[in-house]
């Protein structure tokens, strides 16, 4: 029963470290600087905000 | 502070972008189809499970005088079916080709990762011949024995490897909400998975231990694994479908953070009433209620970034099941959090009502946002075109109403079940009997789905075959589209 409870909270601990490890490296690469850019990100030129990418068959404009 | 990695030379022009999307999308090609065409196998495998299974509890004596298939059997083949076949293969698929795309980078490993593709259908075809052989281990989510499940643990390391290969050689400056979820996947899983399969196996816990360690996997595997795959394709598909960017990026990252914080908390919530300490389900009961935070920020971002574009639902296939899987992600989520909690779980424990609930987060939620994610993907690898705008129809529709009618049923029977069955003056048999309506409602649903899947299957093997109609318009490639083929 120990064993079993040290190896659930074990992970556990090890989950929300890997959490708090992955958050402190994103602030400090500055990725919680500009939201506005990391929200845009899956845009380019070919598919810029504002162009809807998915139509059912046959109703291409 | 380190530097950031921005894409070497200068801005990329529109032809670059087309360029390197068509590169990415290519390069993912066979392993993505490989997952992809074997989930779609096991969804059918896991449906007809599914089905009869549901008509043996109202019907028992079907197929009654065939070991090979009684209820024991089936029901854990359909399980495991759906969540080691249709939900792993179809969310490692997408998983690849996310990554890719986010990562700017082609799949990497193109040799290891299509070898994969057969060791884990190989794995689940030995799993699945196991449990109709009556070989389960009676644990339930790891009903597969032990070497079968050592398999799955080799393509997770695969899997953590290749991710981190992707991101390692980025060529992109900022990392996307979906790329954080796709990290806990591929990170938080395999953890889990080996802790989960390794203390059974060592014999060193047994009895309550092992039941809460059962129930710890069971639910982390939906919370750690499954859910934050569904997600990281919503994140992507809505707003690349609407062309709008996702209405509040820093409350998902806060929904991010949240879900990794509690999540890993709350499975002990399985054992509410169990021979457990209490403060061992109180810690599961807390997480549970604590998970408002992150669900409520997807919600808001989902539901704002859709505001003003509603209309696309009827014009996007990837939108309508995304959309609808959304919905249902929060609709789960508030009602997963509410039924943690001690009062609830009374009435709703060891009930159709738990079922319902599960199918309401598996289902709607998941398998309605992958269907809607390979409906965006596959064009864009096989450069084919969906042949048939009615078929997708019947798809949508079957497995909308289907999932819908399957959920009001079971949770009504459910939770009248549960009133009953605390009361002390009602004979076992009457609960049975109020049910059996309910449980034939169940199986007309399955029917319901079980025809979306087809129809599904009907449209996925057309468009794999060469001679389906070619890709035009802007299902997306508006340029560069000769030249590519």
């Amino acid at each position: 029963m120990k064993l079993a409870y040290l190896l659930i909270w074990g992970c556990m601990i090890i989950f929300g470290m890997s959490a708090v490890w992955a958050l402190v490296w994103a602030i400090r690469r500055g990725e919680m600087s500009d939201f506005q850019a990391g929200a845009e990100s899956i845009f380019d030129h070919d598919e810029p905000v504002g162009k809807p990418t998915d139509t059912f068959p046959g109703r291409h404009s | 502070m380190s530097t950031l990695v921005l894409s070497p030379g200068p801005a990329p022009s529109l032809e670059d972008d087309v360029i390197t999307r068509i590169q990415i999308d290519r390069s993912c090609r066979q392993t993505v189809l490989g997952y992809y065409a074997s989930a779609v196998f096991w969804l059918l495998f896991g449906t007809a499970a599914a089905l009869i299974s549901s008509i043996k509890l109202h019907h028992p004596e079907f197929l009654g005088s065939w070991e090979w298939v009684t209820f024991g059997r089936i029901r854990s083949v359909h399980l495991n079916t759906v969540v080691y076949g249709w939900s792993s293969m179809v969310g490692i698929g997408s998983l690849l080709w996310l990554q890719a795309r986010l990562c700017k980078v082609r799949l990497p490993h193109r040799i290891v990762l299509p070898s994969t593709v057969m060791i884990w259908n190989f794995a689940v075809i030995w799993g699945v011949y196991e449990l109709l052989a009556g070989n389960s281990t009676g644990v339930e989510w790891l009903e597969f024995p032990t070497r079968v499940l050592t398999f799955f643990g080799y393509v997770l390391l695969v899997l953590f490897w290749t991710s981190l290969t992707m991101f390692s050689r980025r060529r992109v400056r900022h990392t996307y909400v979906s790329q954080w979820y796709l990290f806990g996947s591929v990170v938080w899983f395999p953890i889990l998975y080996v802790a989960a399969v390794l203390l059974p196996a060592t014999g060193l816990v047994s009895g309550a231990a092992w039941a809460t360690t059962n129930w710890w996997y069971a639910h982390n595997v939906l919370g750690l694994y499954i859910t934050p795959m569904g997600l990281a394709a919503a994140y992507y598909l809505i707003p690349k479908v609407t062309g709008q960017p996702i209405h509040s990026y820093h409350l998902s990252l806060l929904g991010f953070w949240a879900n990794a914080l509690f999540y890993s908390w709350i499975g002990t919530h399985h054992l509410v009433g169990g021979p457990l300490p209490a403060w061992i389900i109180t810690v599961g009961i807390v997480g549970s209620i604590m998970m408002f935070v992150p669900v409520i920020t997807v919600a808001i971002n989902h539901h704002m970034t859709m505001v003003g574009r509603f209309h696309l639902l009827r014009t996007s296939p990837t939108l309508r099941f995304t959309v609808f899987g959304a919905m249902c992600y929060t609709a789960v989520s508030f009602q997963g959090s509410f039924e943690a909690l001690r009062s609830v779980s009374q009435v709703a424990h060891f009930t159709h009502y738990t079922v319902a609930h599960a199918h309401l987060g598996m289902y709607a939620f998941y398998t309605m946002i992958m269907f809607g994610a390979m409906y965006y993907v596959i064009p864009r690898l096989t450069r084919n075109e969906w042949s048939s705008p009615r078929l997708i129809k019947v798809h949508f529709w079957t497995c909308a109403l289907g999932i819908g009618l399957y959920f009001v049923a079971l949770s009504w029977a459910g939770w009248y079940q549960g009133l009953m069955m605390n009361d002390p003056g009602v004979p076992f048999m009457k609960v049975v009997e109020y049910t059996k309506p309910y449980l034939v409602a169940r199986s007309l649903a399955g029917t319901m789905m079980t025809t979306g899947h087809v129809a599904f299957a009907i449209l996925i093997f057309r468009i794999l075959h060469s001679s389906s109609v070619p890709l035009v318009g802007p299902t997306l490639f508006t340029t560069m589209r000769g030249e590519m083929r």
